[in-house]
């Protein structure tokens, strides 16, 4: 069956393409999430999962029963896409499928410039923020290739098709994937039509036949993992609508004082997989322009503070410049019962 | 005068005055040429605007202000709203401004002062504070001199009440707050 590999660069929109192309092409998209989820639990326990969520050097570990993880995968993913017409987003596929004559492996890219102009759009980080993220990303989808493939991720013969996307739109880039995919035999004429891709199947492991269809291969934009999926910047509101009756009442502390704020104005990524996709983000509570200052409100037990702690520390040495500060639950219960808000004690009493 | 609410002293009066001074010369040396304004907020900094203007050397203005909460109107608010009670006599556009204070927790009330000032265009802004506890600031402030790092303890004297009791204590002792 064709398959489709695709390799992106943090903001260079290949997550969205890869998506696209699966609902125009009918073929499965396969990312990192599911992988993890629904593959991995088969070789791995609890703790190796989180190895693997975390350090692409786990992959290189071999189960209870023997498998090194990263062959596991290579298995599964060959497997899958020998009975189901797919894409696959990240995960090594470039080199998975690297000789594989049913396989279509493109990167996607843009420009460091055009990157960070999307990414302080999508998270409200200034170009600097923007561009420190990119850089993080980066390394680490570097390193994985490299520690587990030995090669270098950038490397342009790595792939069939670079899209730049610069100044080439989703739609653009789509089209470009679809005609390398049909010159190569890989997908049919009407393949618009059926959603069912030509050609001739990959075999397990090894390269099928020399009218292989495609296999397109795209690497996931970042996605938030197991800590949920970072939402898109919201549009500005005029009143904001509280996720917590305590934020409610601090803002109307601010108030109090005419101290003017911002509600949840930036979403910092603090955490990324084995791969370079972001599973940990952060979205401050307040943002108080006139001191310059993030404010993160917790009114949660001591024992998940532990966490929301090093989230903020993790913050702090990603992005130095910025000043944040935490509001815990005692200071807050202090701080509302000086002005004598009794409502507060409920909002203290949640969570 | 009943001190057994007084756990122990935190800064002795020796302490204080050492302090004031240090801190005087030491803002007498960086405004030097510079005519600054020191504006001190009622009533918190009696004691330590009067030690530390006495041991600067350099020309200076003083002035103070107050402010008060008011509860919300009409019930639509109920948190209040603060409001300056007491301004400055003196305008500060153009003057380099030092705002004193005795203690600064939250910084919530200085970023009020702060906000204010600003909006009255003087050449800078600095804050001088007897005490800072940088562990319950939530604004970020631009503290330039700072006479004590405090901890979480109620504090009492030298300027420091609880309940308007206490403030003419020589020294800064902590208060037992079971007793509150």
């Amino acid at each position: 069956m064709p398959v489709i590999t695709i390799s992106r660069q943090h903001g260079s929109l290949g997550y969205e393409i890869a998506q696209s192309l699966s609902a125009q092409l009918g073929m499965e998209l396969i990312e990192r999430e599911k992988v993890i989820k629904e593959w991995m639990p088969e070789v791995a326990d609890k703790y190796q999962l989180h190895l693997l969520a975390e350090s692409p050097g786990a992959y290189l570990k071999k189960s209870s029963g023997g498998i090194v993880f990263k062959e596991f995968i290579e298995q599964r993913l060959r497997l899958f896409a020998s009975e189901n017409p797919c894409i696959i987003v990240g995960l090594g596929s470039q080199m998975i499928f690297r000789s594989d004559q049913a396989a279509l492996n493109v990167r996607i890219m843009a420009s460091e410039e055009k990157r960070a102009e999307r990414l302080s759009r999508k998270y409200k980080l200034n170009t600097q923020e923007a561009l420190k993220l990119i850089n993080a990303i980066d390394k680490r989808h570097k390193r994985y290739i490299s520690l587990l493939y030995e090669a270098d991720w950038a490397d342009p013969s790595l792939y069939d098709l670079t899209i730049n996307t610069d100044r080439l739109s989703i739609k653009n880039s789509l089209e470009a994937i679809q005609s390398a995919a049909i010159a190569r035999g890989l997908l049919s004429r009407n393949f618009q039509r059926s959603g069912i891709p030509a050609g001739p199947s990959l075999s397990e492991g090894s390269i099928s036949d020399s009218n292989g269809t495609a296999a397109l291969t795209v690497e996931q934009e970042p996605s938030a993992g197991t800590a949920g999926e970072i939402p898109e910047a919201a549009p500005p509101k005029n009143t904001p609508h509280f996720k917590h009756p305590a934020e409610t009442e601090f803002a109307g502390i601010l108030d109090m004082y005419g101290i003017k704020w911002v509600y949840e104005p930036k979403t910092f990524p603090v955490s990324w997989d084995a791969e370079g996709n972001v599973t940990l983000a952060i979205s401050p509570d307040f943002y108080l322009p006139s001191f310059d200052t993030y404010i993160e409100i917790t009114t949660m037990d001591q024992k998940y503070v532990t966490t929301k702690n090093k989230k903020i520390k993790r913050l702090r040495e990603l992005y130095p410049g910025i000043n944040i500060n935490i509001v815990y639950k005692k200071d807050f219960a202090s701080l509302v019962s000086r002005f004598g808000i009794k409502i507060l004690d409920n909002a203290v009493a949640q969570q | 005068m009943d001190t057994s609410c007084i756990k122990r002293i935190i800064y002795t009066s020796e302490e204080l005055q050492a302090k004031a001074k240090a801190l005087g010369r030491q803002i007498s040396d960086d405004y030097r040429g510079k005519h600054p304004v020191l504006i001190s907020v009622l009533k918190g900094t009696l004691y330590f605007l009067a030690d530390l203007t006495r041991n600067i050397d350099i020309p200076v203005n003083i002035d103070f202000m107050s402010i008060g909460v008011f509860s919300g109107s009409a019930g639509n608010s109920r948190t209040g709203i603060v409001r300056i009670t007491k301004d400055l006599d003196t305008d500060i556009s153009g003057r380099h401004v030092l705002m004193v204070e005795d203690i600064i927790n939250t910084g919530l009330t200085m970023g009020y002062l702060i906000q204010n000032m600003r909006a009255r265009q003087p050449a800078d802004i600095k804050i001088c504070t007897l005490l800072n506890n940088p562990a319950k600031r939530l604004v970020s402030l631009p503290i330039a001199y700072t006479g004590f790092e405090s901890s979480n303890s109620f504090l009492v004297g030298y300027g420091l009440d609880y309940k308007e009791e206490f403030r003419h204590l020589p020294y800064i002792g902590e208060f037992d707050e079971s007793m509150i």
